[in-house]
């Protein structure tokens, strides 16, 4: 059987990932090292960067409990976002995944068609709902229910809205994409057996949509734990997230040494997460029970 | 009573949700369509006028125009480089047992993880101890580094779905490992590659922190247009840009299915 | 090797099947790659900055109708005249656009129009400064030298930017909620005045708030005594504050759309919402800030080609187009040079050309502390 060498990887693997690995090491590792090295500089007085070994920065970004705390708000926010979005998308990705083909392929462009709006643009227009002369309140006015217009604006809830509405596409796209791939007899033999609908789901289909599921989770977290305009635009003074302070370090601050520390360390926190993924509900995993 | 509970826990349920989603998602866009329309430059509801000065002017900014060229053409090429590569990654992650695989997982993903700020500036500071100057190609690069994980991450959650007696079934027939890939696993992930696709070029069509930093010179995004309109004002040019594109975006499958639709009828 | 040569080894190997068509497409992507990458038509970039007539000259601003003003008016006749074309770039933010020269390379970035003798300062402290020969820029002599004077200050004499246009950053009120006698009465303290939390703003920028915060305390923003009082009228201004705006759209549409009543602004956008229609005046208290903008020259330029561009920049007809544009008035002395009718309207403008009324930054104080300050401020703009 020597044309199958499915079970010998040998270079096979490696060839197939050769563009994206030689992708990755020059346009990820090789730059990630220079940010690495910049850490250990200091800033000089006139923005410039002095070259030697400094721990500083990691002092700094370590000890201090400003980093720290808004980390903690970034990580609360995200996990907030990303929960929602959960609750949120699964059961349009359901209806998805159960329509016609051509329903589909309409539903989905649908979904992407917000994207077709610059995000600036989007996330500026949610002022334009939820602002004192917004869609929102001038409905609210007209119909009575109220008489001042509410303040509803630039606190840690529009940020997160603002995150829900651009993360919710990433995460029902995920979880169709698992659904998609079921196969329907499994759910029409459960049934036959004498399952309900929901018994059916929530033994065959959900589990099988853990891929998509923790996929688009991951993807979401860690986008929302990412983010900077968001904030920036819908939050108020106090609702800034670690995204911000690193590009305030690097662009405002001229601090890139400072920056380069911030980054390492939002790095190493989202790449711990990305491996619990990795380890628990990614490909080893999920890869060991279709074997 | 089980007849009341099967119409209001079953299938209409469930479409009125997606309803609601759907709706929400559209918010800002329709604010955007409208607001295209809106006579004045400020102010929003209710409108006091409607015009369609803003369309008129967008149709005279050429540097909008061209931006908007530069970004779908940027976001096809990367949409392409940023499939191709990454559905061939997954298939090595998710096929093949070797070592390093978490690692070289993770760092796949890596590029979503690091700041974008960061990730643009590092990037320049290797392109200038390269000498390399700025240049289309390596903006592309840069889009294509970082839209790689979306593509991965969406991929290697269906492959794993895909069982691999399909593969070992072709393979035993005589098929070699491309035909395999073509006949049997690449239509089982259609929808991932699809999904991948679109959120490849979505994402590069969006993009503001890397293209502010990577572009050369006189080479400008959508988004960096925006951003540099900013200071002066936005101008509902660009929401009437949006309007423009969303109508496109619906009318151009609309028009091609029933012009499909035609075609079939006239053959027969 | 040559790309020919290149191809056509690949292609023997891969005919005698050393290499199955996998790798050779790789390859083959790969030489391609390396081949646009760089032979790309940028490269050789640090050699026209040597040569006496480069290609084109690339200049970065803030985009728009100023860039479109730029175009016509300066940029085309220079081409017809000099056969350079110029390559026009835009950045969003000052502070953005240092960090790209920061990480550029020489060459790359040629004019921009910078904002402030601060910005200047700070190029000129990293080492990206020119010596401008001025006898190629004859239309200098139209320039205020009152706004020539602190660029001279910083490079000893010498000028490395053509000064460009001024305004002032004062207050900006919504005339339905807020009358002027009020105004007048509290000046710079009424963007801490509780009477109206929640609806008031300010930029999220250091330097205006703190500014804001001397005079709020005050005190001269130029010379600050006590510093804690500062922050803590920055902190005040905080808790009373909607939002920190960070961009003029994001300004003229809290204004415009009374989710704020009161906040400090730029006059040329504020000037573009009066022209609209909209209820909002414009007050400078005294001691208000008023910065100016320049046309910088960076290393690494080809300098005589920039100094006549810079000569067509500083033309007359331009720079009315361009202060028209921005509603900013231009650096041009109005002694010397008619203004034309919309100008002398604009907020800030000084009819005399001294601008002894107007308070400039004094940049050996301000630079001084803008590690300091603008770390802390990121803080207390958050909470702390």
């Amino acid at each position: 059987m020597s044309a199958n060498d499915a079970d010998a990887p040998g270079a096979r693997p490696w060839l197939l990932m050769s563009p994206a690995l030689a992708a990755v090491t020059l346009l990820l590792v090789v730059p990630v090292c220079f940010i690495v090295v910049y850490s250990f500089w200091l800033r000089t007085a006139a923005g410039g960067e002095q070259v030697g070994f400094f721990l500083d920065n990691w002092a700094e970004v370590l000890t201090d409990a400003f980093y720290r705390d808004i980390l903690i708000q970034t990580l609360r926010i995200a996990a907030i976002s990303t929960v929602l979005c959960i609750l949120l998308g699964y059961v349009p990705a359901y209806f998805i995944a159960r329509s016609t083909t051509r329903h589909k392929a309409v539903l989905i462009l649908l979904l992407m068609l917000p994207f077709w709006i610059s995000y600036i643009i989007r996330t500026m227009s949610w002022i334009n709902i939820l602002g004192v002369s917004g869609a929102l309140n001038v409905f609210l006015l007209w119909t009575g229910i109220i008489s001042e217009p509410l303040q509803i604006l630039y606190n840690e809830g529009t940020v997160i809205l603002g995150l829900v509405h651009f993360l919710l596409p990433f995460m029902i796209l995920n979880i169709y994409v698992s659904l998609d791939g079921i196969d329907p007899n499994l759910t029409d033999a459960a049934r036959s057996l004498g399952c309900t609908a929901w018994q059916a789901f929530r033994e065959v289909t959900l589990p099988l949509s853990v891929p998509g599921l923790a996929a688009g989770s991951l993807l979401c977290f860690v986008l929302g734990a990412g983010t900077y305009i968001t904030p920036m635009i819908l939050g108020g003074p106090r609702d800034a997230m670690f995204a911000n302070l690193v590009f305030e370090a690097i662009i405002t601050q001229l601090n890139w040494p400072l920056g380069s520390a911030l980054s390492l360390a939002l790095l190493a926190v989202l790449g711990a997460v990305v491996m619990l993924y990795t380890r628990y509900a990614g490909i080893n995993q999920l890869a060991k029970s279709f074997r | 009573m089980s007849m009341v509970l099967q119409l209001f826990s079953g299938w209409s349920l469930i479409r009125a949700f997606t309803v609601l989603v759907y709706l929400f998602m559209f918010l800002p866009v329709a604010v955007v369509v409208l607001l295209a329309f809106n006579a004045n430059q400020f102010g929003s509801f209710p409108m006091e006028g409607l015009s369609l000065r803003w369309f008129v002017a967008l149709w005279h900014n050429d540097a909008i125009v061209r931006a908007f060229k530069t970004s779908v053409l940027l976001g096809s090429l990367t949409a392409v480089v940023s499939t191709t590569i990454g559905v061939m990654a997954s298939l090595a992650l998710v096929r093949f047992d070797f070592r390093g695989k978490g690692l070289i997982t993770t760092a796949m993903i890596a590029p979503i993880l690091v700041p974008e700020v960061v990730l643009a500036v590092a990037l320049l500071l290797f392109l200038r101890w390269l000498e390399m100057p700025k240049s289309f190609p390596l903006l592309l690069l840069g889009h294509v580094i970082f839209t790689l994980p979306f593509v991965v991450l969406i991929v290697q959650a269906r492959l794993v779905a895909v069982r691999r007696e399909y593969e070992e079934a072709a393979m035993s027939l005589g098929a070699n490992a491309f035909h395999t890939f073509r006949e049997v696993t690449l239509p089982l992930i259609m929808p991932a590659v699809f999904a991948g696709v679109i959120f490849a070029f979505t994402i590069s069509f969006d993009d503001v922190t890397g293209t502010l930093f990577w572009k050369p010179g006189g080479v400008e995004t959508v988004p960096t247009q925006i951003f540099a309109m900013l200071r002066n004002s936005i101008s509902p040019e660009i929401n009437a840009l949006g309007a423009v594109m969303v109508v496109i975006t619906v009318a151009v499958p609309l028009i091609g299915a029933a012009l499909a639709r035609r075609m079939a009828a006239a053959l027969k | 090797m040559d790309e020919t040569t290149r191809y056509q080894r690949l292609l023997e190997r891969f005919r005698n099947g050393d290499l199955d068509r996998r790798t050779f497409l790789t390859l083959l992507g790969a030489a391609s790659l390396t081949a646009g990458l760089t032979g790309g038509p940028l490269k050789g970039l640090q050699r026209q900055a040597f040569a006496a007539t480069p290609d084109s000259v690339r200049f970065d601003g803030w985009g728009g109708v100023v860039s479109e003003a730029f175009r016509k008016h300066a940029f085309d006749p220079y081409t017809a005249k000099t056969g350079i074309t110029v390559i026009d770039g835009t950045f969003a933010s000052g502070d953005e656009y240092l960090n790209r020269v920061k990480a550029g390379q020489e060459g790359e970035y040629n004019i921009f129009h910078a904002s402030g003798v601060f910005d200047y300062a700070r190029y000129v402290n990293l080492g990206y400064d020119v010596v401008l020969n001025e006898d190629n820029i004859p239309n200098l002599k139209y320039v205020m030298t009152a706004l020539m004077e602190p660029f001279r200050k910083v490079t000893g004499g010498k000028l490395s930017a053509a000064p460009y246009d001024y305004g002032t950053t004062g207050l900006a009120y919504n005339t339905d909620k807020i009358s002027k006698e009020e105004m007048a009465e509290k000046g710079a303290k009424i963007l801490v005045d509780p009477k109206y939390k929640g609806k008031i703003g300010g930029w999220g920028d250091w330097r205006t708030r703190i500014w804001y915060g001397a005079l709020a305390t005050d005190q001269n923003p130029n010379d600050i005594k006590d510093m804690d009082a500062v922050w803590d009228a920055i902190r005040a201004h905080r808790d009373l504050a909607l939002k920190y705006w960070g961009s003029g759209a994001e300004l003229m549409s809290l204004l415009a759309e009374g989710e704020i009543y009161v906040t400090e602004g730029w006059s040329g956008r504020i000037a573009a919402l009066q022209q609209q229609g909209h209820p909002i005046a414009y007050y400078d208290a005294p001691g208000s800030y008023a910065w100016q903008e320049c046309l910088m020259v960076l290393k690494g330029s080809p300098l005589e080609a920039c100094e006549e561009l810079l000569n067509f920049m500083l033309e007359p007809d331009v720079s009315i187009a361009v202060a028209e544009g921005q509603n900013y008035p231009p650096a041009l002395d109005p002694t010397k040079v008619d203004l034309g009718e919309k100008i002398p309207t604009l907020p800030a403008f000084d009819p005399t050309g001294k601008l002894t009324n107007l308070t400039f930054a004094d940049p050996a104080y301000w630079n001084g502390h803008e590690a300091e300050w603008s770390k802390t401020f990121g803080r207390v703009q958050k909470g702390y």
